[in-house]
This record gives C-alpha cells, structure tokens and sequence, in this order.
C-alpha cells in the first residue's frame, strides 16, 4: 500500500492543520509539529486525534 | 467531538453499516439530484464528502469532478463505502479518510466542492464544523448540505427530537431552516439557496437499520401511535392494526459557497 503524493498533500494534522509524512512502510502518517503519529488501516489514514500516538523519540524517520 | 460520544457513534454505524450502503434512500434520493444540480460538478473540482456513510454521494459525484475524498468517523463504515464502491467498478478517484468534521486533516482551501448530507444531526457542535467546511473550502468553492429538518411548531418539534433520540442515541439536534441559514452565513459562506423535501421511511426498515431490537422497536412503534394529532398530520404516520408502517421526514438542502476573493 502506498499514499501517493497528491494524496498527502491534502492530508493536514488534524490538529495543527500542518502537513503530514508518511513513515518509511506507509504504515502511519507523521506530523512532526505535533510529535505525533496517526495510524494507516487498510489503506485508509486513521486522521483522529483519539487514535494518534505520540512519537517515540527512535521513530521519527521519514521519507519525504 | 468527546470520545465517549464518538466510540458511541462508532458502535452505532459500524453496526449498521450493511443497512446504510444498501439503503436505496440513500443511493438516489431526490435531495441527491438536486445537489448535482446546484453544485454544477465541473472536471477539475476537487471534492470533499464529509460524513460520507455508505458512499453513496461521493459514487454519484465521481465521474463528474476529479477527485472525491470521503470522510467519516466510522472506520467499518469506512472499508464497507469503499468495498461498496470498488464493487461498482471503473471508479479510482474516491480515497476514504477517517475524520471528525469538526477537526478535518486538511490543509486551507484544499477543495473547491464540498458536500455533507444526512449527518449534521449527529454533530455535537455544528458551528465548529461549519467553520472547518469553510477553511479547508478553497475561495468561491460550493458547499451543499442536506439534513433533516426541525419542524418550527415547538410540539412537533419536541415530539421529533424525542422519537429520534429513541431511535438512535447518536442522533443530537436538528435544526429549522432558519438556524440553518442563520449558522451558514454566521459561519462566512453566502448562502445561495435552499430547497425542502420530502423522505418516506418505511417504519420496520427504518426502525431496523438503526440496531433497535424487538422491545425498543414495540416501544417505538407505540410513541408514533400515541403520537398527538398535528403530529400524526405532519408526519403522515400511517398505521395498520396498530403497527406503523410508514412516516414522512422533511430534509432541508442548503446550497452556498465562500465568497470568492475580492
């Protein structure tokens, strides 16, 4: 599964409103304002701020 | 959105997400029709369905704009709307997307359409996703909502809110027309239009989709019969032997758009 670059452009941190990232496997979605990561299941990004967890300081890769 | 009332709103429609994709009210429906109208889908609109159920709006505006996003806060309702629309074949511009409407993940101006219809009733806080519809609406982009209307007599009304709320515990408020324009406008958009129409639900089915079971369908079923007289007028209650059979809603269509830059 992967998110195509027009589709994370019209992705924004629920939070912040700023751009997200995906992560190295596309598994979670990364806003790197907020230090927080939001899950990708089955193929649909989870966008809530409930199910957002906070990023570990050794996870913070990404591919851009 | 609390998250008690949106896990409550997740066990509602992830359980009867069978019930809403293969609903033929929602799959056509004059409301649906008129959207298209007003909304004039164009090739390059990029377009947001907020609360999009079983998919059924973003399926009727996809061959028509160039790209739909459809957002809900239901995950199992989620993968059904998009088995649903996979099975209908030869659509690859609708993506799904898990959301609150009153905290969208989309940057400002994002979309030039957007639509939501037969959800805002299940938002506890309208005006915070009235103002999200506008910032993530690019300038002179068409907004168009659909949702049940509040009768203005105040019987009817508190008649209508209670039998709802039986029905469904997610179901929150629904407005008059004259809140609606009232929100719309105090939000920043022009509102162009407005339309009412009419819906029949059948009363077993209808009662059946929201989960009720057999007890609560009986309790239900005698609020309709014990309802007043005006009431029963104003929904054209129709019953046999003491079972309801049908009823008819009002579902108001709002069309307005933000103000294009001056």
């Amino acid at each position: 599964m992967t998110l195509s670059r027009e589709l994370l452009d019209i992705l924004a941190c629920p939070l912040c409103k700023n751009p997200v990232v995906a992560d190295e496997s596309h598994s979670c979605l990364i806003c790197h304002a907020c230090q927080l990561s939001y899950p990708v299941r089955d193929g649909i990004p989870v966008m809530l701020l409930d199910e957002a967890s906070a990023l570990a300081a050794d996870a913070t890769t990404e591919k851009s | 959105m609390s998250r008690e009332f949106k896990n409550k709103v997740r066990e509602q429609f992830g359980r009867a997400a069978d019930g809403y994709i293969h609903d033929k009210g929602f799959a056509t429906g004059d409301d649906l029709e008129i959207m298209v109208r007003l909304l004039k889908p164009m090739p390059d609109d990029n377009m947001l369905d907020v609360a999009c159920g079983g998919g059924h709006t973003a399926l009727r505006f996809s061959p028509l704009v160039r790209s739909v996003v459809a957002s809900d806060l239901t995950m199992v309702m989620l993968k059904k709307a998009q088995e649903h629309v996979s099975e209908e074949g030869g659509v690859d511009n609708v993506t799904f997307r898990e959301a609150d409407a009153e905290d969208l993940p989309f940057p400002a101006g994002a979309f030039t359409l957007l639509t939501c219809r037969v959800a805002p009733h299940h938002f506890p806080d309208v005006p915070r996703a009235l103002s999200e519809f506008h910032r993530v609406l690019r300038r002179g982009g068409r907004m168009s909502i659909v949702d049940t209307l509040l009768p203005e007599d105040p019987e009817i009304a508190e008649w209508y809110q209670t039998m709802e709320q039986m029905r469904d515990p997610t179901h929150i408020q629904a407005y008059t027309e004259a809140t609606w324009s009232e929100m719309v406008q105090e939000a920043g958009f022009i509102l162009h239009e407005t339309a009412i129409t009419s819906k029949t639900h059948d009363f077993p089915t209808w009662a059946k989709r929201a989960g009720l079971n057999r007890d609560s369908v009986a309790q239900l079923n005698k609020f309709f019969v014990d309802a007043p007289d005006k009431v029963q007028d104003f929904f054209q209650i129709e019953t046999f032997a003491g079972e309801v059979e049908a009823y008819t809603d009002r579902k108001l269509l709002i069309y307005a758009s933000r103000p294009p830059k001056k």
